[in-house]
């Protein structure tokens, strides 16, 4: 199989490998990256589990080839917390029980982060619209959405401050 | 009276902390889930994250007819692919050595690892492939040439016991009985017959569920590595110790050769307690190659090869008196039980035995069949049986009350389980606030100024009502005094203590659960308690996640085991300080008699010191917990079958769109009665996510067929189940009572409350639109179509139409059996 190479930031660091031409980006992260964060659910962009930023906004990394992220930015789930701390997202995560096994998790966050970064005071419509290509089998949402609600109010404090 | 098993642990028991004592058990926030940061992060690792050096990938061929003969196999172009290294058929397995589940029903077992001459049901596995790279495999197993010799495809179960019907397994051995049965089991108590004749009311209705899958959003999978004779398998299950037996039965070695360490799982509900062709090939191909070997599920895979929810058929006769005391109950279950049993043989007894409660009846004859079918193979899903029978059981319990002229609240109550029953068959209930469930739930939802919504409005309010085993006695393996779980708990005097328990975390949380009995008994901290989860090598045998058993059995037995600990720690000390070791406090990491300040040291210097009078023999406890009961229970259906029951109602407000058919489930409330809880947010967590799995089992989710038995939605584009949009508001009412018997308190939230919700929401919406409803799923389309009906004829029942004259035909059962 024909490869190329790749030029692209991924988690804040420049990064140039050679990457095959056909292999999606959740593979590429995986196998070839070592972040296995990126879940693989149904490698039909059907359940979310595999979402990632692609210049700050989500995608599902399974209908994407690596090879598109030549020039661009992609942020994994590996890369959202800040140095040692916790992103806000993840201690609401935590911090309300907004997660069973986990398995959607990696994705959920990254949607509701890609959400946040475009509107920072999402209604709850607005909350559950942006994960609704997220598919949860544990949670019923509930959960997920007042952390996602809780994240945004502190990161509006953050802003605000 | 004490049982035995309550005499060996009472010394124990004298050193639990009372609950005024608790200062995590029910705290509310007081903790969070030991394994959050980890999945937060993307650090947890499932699965398909172990990454072992040097792996190679193994891929499974799967038969596209439904049922045929396999006339041969060919690995000429596969072995082309570069990177192909090793193949698979049957006949690298032991012959006989079948997959099934429970171990004292070995006989039922009829899975091969590979189907050697015959497939029975669309993706059954015929061979295997191993390369170095997932692709190769991939594009290896796609050249695999088999050609198959199709035979009759059987898709309805009542065509399956029709007595000329092709057999799938092994034709009947009584001619003009019923064919292709996996499994049939009665339940009779009382004099029905009598019953019926002096009733006021009877009636006879018929009800039906269908097939749906558990979606666990994590696929299958394994790896396996083959290293000084020993097999290491990491993968997907709900229980180490039942995937190791079965899989070094598959391959037929000793136990002794198998590890099976479980890391995290992506969801479960039931999919994962059977073993399957995906964890025995890896197994194979490792000790052929010598390299670890890999092998996840695609999605398809998940839907057409692992387990299904079993479709059940239902006839339902039942009769009261005019002021509403439920007499007796004849009903007749006819399971899909697809190709395989596994895991589902236990669905008809389960069907039976939740038919018999909340409410009381003590005159019953019951009947449950499960012939096997070429749709996938069924098994235990999550509510298991319980979600269809509680359906088709709950709407039948609002038809009996509108016709009787009674509130279908107040019909309820008639008949409700009250604390301390003993049903017909011997099934003995203790704690219950069934009562308060309903009353809750009802008060909630306004059920008394229900008539705010009139018949056929297109709004409307419904209700059920549920119960649930807590923590099946059934340890599928055989095991001494039918031990469930047994645990182990080693102080330290650095100031920690370890928990090695068996205990299969797949997201319920009860990792979390065990190391908060450890540190609230201990007085740690919940990071000062680390736990060993799940591992055939170094954690005690544990059954595995089913049947709600968990928190109340291996919490139990955990708590035994800490309190085994700390039963020795304090006798200990108390030889020393002069005092009984009850009354030593270990709290906030002191160990101290209260009210004597000399008398008051750190929890390192109470390991310490006992150590040094040990000759540095370190603090350690083993705990386990047995059901109390006999295995008859799974054959007869007599005597007790859990050590608690759990109880729950449900309140639905649903809005249907009369001209499109189009649901809207506005409200949903939750009233259940799961003793103590243990952590008000997880129980939330559990019944929130029930909601889920119960409107998605209503509204939404069907497994599809052609006639030839091929699957045609196998992806969750065509396989819809809720989203966040779609899912309504919650309310979640916890009515319940310190449960004597549950390891502080508690009893089961996991499998319980999912129970009545279809039947809630199923209730809702009959009665907004004026119709009755009788089979799921009721999808937007199937009301348009019942109201244009009903507009053109006046027709008002829908659903299951067919099962009347099935039930009529059914050929007998065996003679040996027969009741």
């Amino acid at each position: 199989m024909a490869k190329r190479i790749i030029k692209f930031k991924l988690n804040g660091e420049d990064i140039e490998t050679i990457c095959q031409d056909n292999i999606t980006m959740v593979d590429f992260l995986r196998k070839d990256m070592h972040l296995t964060g990126t879940k693989r659910g149904c490698e039909e962009g059907e359940c979310g589990a595999c979402t990632i930023l692609l210049d700050g906004r989500a995608v599902d990394s399974c209908l994407m080839l690596a090879a598109e992220a030549d020039g661009h930015e992609i942020t994994t789930i590996e890369g959202v917390r800040r140095g040692g701390q916790l992103h806000p997202i993840q201690q609401e995560f935590i911090d309300k029980w907004a997660l069973q096994c986990g398995f959607c998790t990696p994705g959920m966050i990254m949607s509701a982060l890609s959400l946040l970064n475009e509107n920072p005071h999402p209604t709850e419509h607005e909350i559950r619209d942006a994960i609704s290509g997220n598919l949860c089998r544990c949670t019923g949402y509930a959960k997920i959405v007042e952390a996602i609600d809780a994240a945004a109010e502190k990161l509006a404090k953050e802003v605000a401050e | 009276m004490a049982t035995e098993q309550q005499k060996y642990y009472a010394d124990i028991k004298n050193v639990y902390k009372k609950p005024e004592e608790y200062t995590l058990a029910g705290k509310g926030n007081a903790y969070v889930r030991i394994d959050a940061e980890a999945k937060v992060t993307g650090n947890a690792i499932y699965t398909d994250d172990v990454y072992l050096p040097d792996t190679w990938y193994c891929k499974l061929v799967h038969s596209p007819y439904a049922h045929a003969i396999i006339k041969s196999i060919d690995f000429t172009e596969a072995l082309k692919v570069p990177g192909v290294k090793a193949t698979l058929t049957g006949a690298d397995f032991p012959e006989g050595h079948n997959l099934g589940n429970p171990e004292a029903f070995k006989e039922l077992a009829d899975k091969e690892p590979l189907c050697r001459k015959k497939v029975r049901m669309e993706g059954d596995e015929v061979a295997a492939v191993c390369a170095t790279t997932e692709e190769a495999a991939t594009e290896a197993a796609r050249l695999v040439k088999v050609e198959y010799e199709p035979l009759p495809v059987i898709l309805d179960p009542f065509d399956a016991m029709k007595v000329d019907a092709e057999p799938i397994h092994y034709p009947p051995d009584q001619p003009g009985t019923a064919s292709n049965l996996s499994i049939f089991t009665v339940m009779h108590a009382g004099d029905p017959d009598k019953a019926f004749e002096e009733a006021d009311y009877t009636d006879e209705h018929y009800y039906k569920t269908q097939e749906i899958v558990h979606s666990a959003i994590e696929p299958h999978g394994a790896i396996a590595k083959y290293e000084n004779g020993e097999w290491t398998v990491w993968t997907t299950t709900q229980g180490a110790y039942v995937s190791r037996y079965w899989i070094a039965w598959g391959l037929g070695v000793p136990e002794s050769r198998v590890r099976v360490i479980k890391p995290m799982v992506g969801g479960g509900f039931g999919g994962k307690l059977d073993v399957f062709a995906h964890e025995l090939c890896p197994c194979k191909f490792s000790q052929m190659t010598g390299h670890p070997v890999k092998c996840i599920l695609k999605r398809d895979e998940v839907f057409k090869c692992t387990r299904t929810r079993h479709p059940i058929s239902f006839k339902i006769e039942s009769a009261f008196t005019k002021e509403g005391k439920l007499l007796a109950k004849r009903c007749t279950h006819i399971l899909d039980g697809g190709a395989y049993g596994g895991s589902g043989i236990a669905a008809n007894t389960l069907s039976l035995i939740c038919a018999t409660f909340p409410y009381k009846v003590e005159n019953i004859d019951m009947v449950a069949r499960r012939p096997y079918t070429n749709h996938p193979a069924s098994g235990a899903m999550r509510g298991y049986s319980a979600c269809q029978v509680h359906f088709a059981h709950e709407i039948h319990m609002d038809e009996a009350a509108n016709d009787l002229g009674i509130d279908p609240l107040e019909l309820r109550h008639i008949n409700q389980i009250t604390p301390y029953y003993t049903g017909p068959t011997g099934l003995e209930f203790t704690s219950c606030r069934f009562k308060e469930c309903l009353d809750a739930v009802a008060d909630y939802i306004d059920w008394e100024h229900r008539d705010r919504y009139p018949f056929g409005s297109g709004e409307a309010i419904g209700i059920s009502g549920s119960g649930f085993m807590s923590g099946t006695g059934f340890p599928v393996l055989v095991t001494p005094h039918y031990c469930s779980s047994a645990t182990m708990v080693r102080l330290n005097r650095e100031g920690y203590a370890v928990v090695f328990s068996g205990a299969n975390d797949i997201g319920q949380g009860c990792d979390t659960v065990m190391t908060m009995i450890v540190a609230e008994e201990l007085g740690l901290n919940m990071d000062e308690v680390k736990l060993i989860q799940s591992d055939t090598t170094t954690t005690p045998w544990d059954a595995g996640s089913f049947g709600s058993r968990v928190t109340f059995l291996a919490g139990n037995a955990c708590r035994r085991a800490v309190g085994d600990a700390k039963w020795k720690l304090l006798s200990s000390w108390a030889e020393e300080w002069g005092c009984k070791p009850q009354d030593i406090k270990m709290e906030d990491h002191r160990v101290f008699l209260p009210g004597d300040s000399e008398k008051n040291i750190s929890y390192n210097e109470a390991c310490f010191g006992y150590e040094e009078k040990n000759f540095g023999k370190c603090v350690a406890g083993v705990g386990s917990f047995c059901h109390e009961g006999d295995k008859d229970i799974y054959v007869k259906n007599v005597g007790n079958y859990a050590t608690a029951y759990s109880f729950s109602a449900s309140g639905a407000k649903v809005k249907v769109d009369m001209e499109t058919g189009q649901i809207e489930l506005e409200d949903f409330v939750f009233g259940h009665d799961c003793g103590r809880p243990l952590n008000i947010r997880a129980v939330e967590g559990q019944i929130e996510g029930s909601v889920l799995l119960g409107y998605g089992f209503s509204c939404y989710e069907e497994c599809q067929y052609d006639e030839n038995g091929k699957h045609l939605n196998p992806s969750f584009r065509d396989y819809r189940f809720p989203t966040a949009l779609d899912m309504p508001k919650m309310k979640t009412i916890i009515c319940s009572e310190y449960d004597e018997e549950g390891p502080m308190g508690a009893k089961e939230a996991g499998e319980g409350s999912t129970a009545p919700v279809g039947s809630a929401i199923g209730n809702a919406i009959n009665y907004a639109t004026g119709l009755t409803m009788r089979e799921l799923p009721i999808t937007p389309e199937r009301i348009w179509r019942a109201l244009r009906e009903h507009e053109k004829t006046g027709k008002t029942a829908f659903g299951a139409e067919d099962l009347k004259e099935k039930f009529a035909a059914m050929p007998p059962l065996p003679q040996r059996y027969d009741v």
